[in-house]
């Protein structure tokens, strides 16, 4: 595998491509997917695609990717349309609702699929890719395409930002503000369908759903800004595919939506564990610290408590009377020491003042330690 | 048998089988672990394979159930971490599985037999195919007695455990408090679903079971809130949809799994919109009936807070209070047929009723007591119900 290939191999070039800015999209519209609290919804939506690709061949009979995806977009939108219905007008709930639509879509599109191959017309074949994808049918033109429908729906993100954060974080006060939610609602309802259809030829109908949320459950861990997460995401997403295909290219046999997924995957648990602010890594060591750090205060005030009953607060006591106390170690002496919190002499310790000062104020809520 | 009889008797006992762990899995909102489960017990079958060499192994199905349960702990221990929320959880987790079990049938597909297509897909129409043979007697297909023998172990489970599920379902913190594991109970469901989920994709596949779990027990969750009901309405739905989707597939000459799913949808699309109470069509009415009313209790008040003849005119409606001529007429016929108002030229009064509603209404919003509204909902429809 050379470097120099991704340049000159045309398909190589262009599934790299085609990976990049799919991942990039959905690592966008993903994030509002996950903040919205519906990250199945890429599943349950690029199922419920496949009757629209069935019933688009049924009526043109022609196999023109793009008259497809059409169909596959209509069908996205009725499912993504009646799923909205069935939270808001029953009582049922959202995952009750995804996984109605999902199964019961993807089955009528079996239904559709299986009619159409006993019909006698030799041009079905290669209808179920849809359902697994494969990146390397992508040609130039759906590159394009994508890249096309890729800046549309940045274009729009943009124009409607200030819109859209709001309805993400309160809806009901976008709503007293007089923004017309529903509009809102549809359009980023529309665009996240619009990027499960666009990848469903490239890594099928079962993996969409993680291109869409891996990347941004990856970003969500790094930030707590919005518009960061949505670029940490698109990154996160494009590099996935990227790396995905260029791993997938490598070896044999390996498909490329599988790998993209994987990749993603690696990206999520690296930031699960790694990132600075959320990271279980940081937060583990975060709470060693602070559990250190009250064994000191411990230490401390339970020092404090024996000093206290004398008039010279610097006078030596035996490290011996510690001894029933369970936070004594050498470590938590020395670390008390480098505190200048208390002075070791031989095997006595005595208290200094700052740390007589300290501990008289360690449980007094008003003076919190610093 | 004959395999038409064969294939409706599994489609009838994987329906039943399906729809108990169902309407416990929609009423806890995990309907989506089936879905989850369905997809990641690939890689399970995929190893099983590849170590027995032998589609038919129970191993395969072994493999396929612990894999199953290894998501949904996966799925616990990443919601643990509090980093994401269940769903994200599920969505990353049976992807990754499901994309190391395409990855595994890639790498050995000369010499692996299994398509991803089949997994996901199923085929009723084979299931007779492979059949069971006790000392070369023939007992009939083999999914059948698999698939009987778990409808058997879920029944009895259900019915050994139906209290503590049904109180850990609708308050664990009660039966938590009272001593039931919820883990257990937890782990229980899902191991249940997931050896269900396993035993069925076999015949029917994962999309259907992912179909027969939720929409039975969906379609009976709009049409009552008692447990009991529910169960036997699911299972109802679930049986039904199975020999009407055989029979359509019949006719169609199409996918079974692929009918069973259509006719499922089709019936809840009927419940969706004509269920007496929780349908679209009687929600819509009711909403709007509301929305007819709360407009009604406004005009009520305003006439009650406004003496001038030229504040009650009925044009004034119009203008004023900026109702559409449709919203304005209907609210006036509303109050007519309540006697809540008299019409006279053009000018409208409130009649005593109206005015002892007007101030009771007002009182109630003013004190926000419930008290206050229970004398008024014998005489105005608004807080029936």
């Amino acid at each position: 595998m050379d470097i120099t290939q991704y340049f000159t191999d045309y398909t190589l070039r262009t599934i790299t491509l085609g990976t990049a800015v799919l991942g990039a999209i959905c690592g966008m519209l993903g994030s509002f997917a996950v903040l919205r609290k519906e990250s199945l919804l890429g599943d349950a939506i690029s199922h419920a695609a496949l009757p629209g690709i069935a019933i688009a061949f049924l009526i043109t009979g022609a196999k023109d990717s793009n008259v497809l995806l059409l169909g596959a977009l209509v069908s996205g939108l009725i499912g993504i349309w009646w799923i909205r219905g069935i939270v808001s007008k029953t009582h049922l709930k959202t995952d009750t609702a995804l996984g109605l639509i999902l199964s019961l879509f993807f089955g009528f599109g079996m239904l559709l699929l299986t009619y159409i191959q006993k019909q006698p017309n030799a041009n079905q074949a290669g209808l179920d890719k849809y359902l697994f994808g494969q990146a390397a049918t992508l040609v130039e033109s759906d590159v394009i395409l994508m890249s096309v429908i890729t800046g549309i729906s940045f274009l729009v993100l943009l124009l409607f930002w200030k819109e859209f954060k709001l309805l993400l974080f309160d809806q009901d006060y976008a709503m007293t503000l007089g923004f017309n939610t529903k509009f809102i609602d549809g359009l980023i309802s529309f665009f996240i369908v619009v990027a499960i259809v666009i990848g469903l030829q490239t890594v099928g109908v079962v993996l969409m759903s993680a291109m869409l949320l891996a990347p941004a459950a990856a970003a969500r861990q790094w930030t707590n800004s919005l518009s960061v997460m949505v670029l940490l995401a698109a990154i996160f997403g494009m590099f996935s595919g990227v790396f995905g295909t260029a791993i997938s290219s490598s070896q044999p046999n390996l498909s490329t939506g599988p790998v993209i997924v994987l990749v993603a995957a690696v990206f999520v648990v690296f930031s699960f564990i790694f990132s600075p602010g959320r990271g279980i890594l940081f937060k583990q060591i975060r709470l060693l610290r602070n559990r250190r750090e009250l064994e000191l205060q411990k230490t401390l005030y339970f020092m404090y408590s024996i000093v206290r009953k004398h008039d010279d607060i610097s006078r030596p006591h035996a490290i011996r009377i510690l001894n029933n106390f369970q936070g004594f170690t050498k470590n938590t002496l020395s670390k008390l020491e480098q505190k200048h919190w208390i002075t070791v002499k031989g095997n006595t310790w005595s208290l200094t003042d700052s740390g007589f000062e300290t501990a008289s104020n360690l449980y007094n809520t008003n003076n919190p330690l610093v | 048998m004959n395999p038409s009889i064969e294939i409706q008797l599994i489609a009838l006992v994987t329906a039943a089988a399906c729809a108990i762990p169902g309407v416990f899995l929609v009423l806890r909102k995990m309907a989506l672990i089936s879905d989850a489960i369905s997809h990641s017990i690939l890689p399970g079958i995929v190893i099983g394979f590849m170590i027995t060499q032998d589609l038919a192994s129970p191993w395969l199905i072994l493999l396929a159930a612990i894999s199953g349960i290894i998501t949904v702990v996966l799925v616990e221990m990443i919601q643990k971490t509090g980093l994401v929320k269940e769903d994200t959880a599920i969505g990353l987790v049976f992807p990754a599985l499901f994309s190391i079990g395409v990855i595994l049938i890639a790498q050995n597909a000369n010499d692996v037999h299994l398509d991803v297509d089949a997994v996901l897909l199923g085929e009723l129409a084979f299931a007779p195919f492979d059949r069971l043979f006790y000392e070369g007697t023939d007992l009939g297909p083999k999914a059948l007695w698999i698939i009987s023998g778990i409808l058997l172990l879920t029944i009895s489970l259900m019915l050994a455990f139906y209290k503590e599920l049904k109180l850990s379902t609708f308050d664990i913190g009660l039966s938590s408090a009272l001593g039931f594991s919820p883990v257990i109970l937890h782990y229980g469901l899902m191991s249940v679903a997931s050896v269900t989920t396993v035993a069925a994709f076999d015949a029917v596949g994962a999309i259907l079971v992912v179909a027969l779990m939720i929409t039975p027990a969906a379609t009976a969750y709009l049409l009552t809130t008692d447990l009991r009901k529910m169960i036997l309405l699911s299972l109802l739905f679930g049986m039904g949809s199975a020999i009407g989707g055989y029979w359509l597939a019949h006719w169609l000459d199409a996918s079974i799994s692929g009918s069973i799913t259509t006719v499922l949808g089709l019936l809840f699309l009927g419940v969706y919109l004509f269920a007496p109470s929780k349908g679209l069509i009687a929600v819509l009415l009711r909403q709007n009936r509301q929305r007819k009313e709360v407009s009604l209790l406004t005009f009520l008040l305003h006439l009650n807070n406004h003496d001038s003849k030229e504040e009650r005119h009925v044009a004034h409606l119009q203008e004023h209070i900026n109702w559409q001529k449709v919203r304005a007429k209907s609210v006036l016929d509303l109050a007519v047929q309540n006697n809540m108002i008299t019409i006279e030229n053009q000018v409208v009064s409130l009649t005593r009723k109206g005015l002892e509603f007007t101030e009771k209404a007002l009182e109630y919003i003013i004190t926000n007591k419930d008290e206050k509204i229970e004398a008024m909902k014998d005489d105005f429809f608004l807080f029936r119900g």
